[in-house]
């Protein structure tokens, strides 16, 4: 199991509940949709969200400081200079 | 050495100028005036190479030293850019950039760390190689932040790329961050 942090317009916060590491991509874009339309996210409630406003985002399966696993929605990073 | 030092590589390299390193810089670009609004960069500089800035900047400010690569790092120079490095900091602005240098520092074996930015200024990341997969723009040559507007969320990012760096020379640490509106968090 994984915790999911997802990043958008700047915020970033943890689903509460855990997912499957080995969700798919498109699962785990699903699911972040709708978690993020219903206020299960806190500080991430966008009701009116679209159902492809993560279409682009990346997602990142990393293992984190505390030895848990994590699963990233997080937008594209491209830039630097 | 820092490649890239436009946003992030200018706000990090100044950020490392108390290291107790010997900093190169590595960049083939010129300072334009639309730069000074987003890179760490000075009137004064404007016309000349971004790396040269750097350098005359840290030596006539700060009196910190560092030397000057004017080029564009390629497969084909890399390998000797990158000699007697201890550590390679990316900052470029595309990928195929950031792919050329990570095969180069992992075929040399120097640790490197990337830094990079989300097209919107609201979200970043510091990330080192190991973890790292180098994400294309939406258009090739896309812009970002030309008119400062970004410039706080670069100056985070390029400070918590610093630390990452310093943490890294002084004792060997490989910390990753991710930069976002609600803070730096630590994700390795």
């Amino acid at each position: 199991m994984a915790i999911l942090n997802i990043t958008y317009q700047g915020q970033s916060a943890d689903y509460e509940l855990e997912l499957d590491f080995a969700a798919s991509d498109d699962d785990i874009r699903r699911i972040a949709v709708e978690v993020v339309r219903s206020g299960g996210v806190r500080g991430l409630h966008v009701a009116q969200l679209s159902p492809r406003a993560f279409d682009d985002f990346v997602i990142d399966r990393l293992r984190g400081t505390d030895g848990a696993q994590r699963i990233y929605l997080r937008p594209k990073v491209p830039f630097g200079a | 050495m820092i490649c890239g030092v436009g946003a992030l590589g200018s706000t990090a390299v100044h950020y490392c100028r108390n290291l107790d390193a010997e900093l190169r810089v590595v960049d083939f670009d010129r300072v334009e005036s639309k730069n000074l609004a987003a890179q760490w960069f000075v009137k004064q500089s404007v016309g000349k190479n971004k790396a040269e800035a750097i350098r005359l900047q840290l030596a006539n400010f700060y009196g910190a030293k560092a030397e000057a690569m004017g080029v564009r790092l390629a497969a084909t120079n890399a390998a000797q850019l990158l000699a007697d490095c201890a550590l390679a900091v990316d900052c470029f602005d595309n990928a195929d950039s950031r792919i050329a240098l990570a095969d180069a520092a992992r075929t040399a074996g120097v640790p490197l760390v990337h830094a990079a930015l989300a097209g919107d200024g609201m979200f970043g990341i510091v990330r080192w190689d190991e973890r790292f997969v180098a994400d294309r723009e939406d258009v090739a040559g896309q812009a970002t932040c030309e008119g400062g507007e970004h410039l706080p969320m670069i100056g985070l990012v390029g400070a918590t790329l610093a630390r990452a760096i310093q943490d890294f020379v002084r004792a060997g640490d490989r910390r990753d961050y991710m930069i976002s509106l609600s803070g730096v968090v630590r994700t390795t």
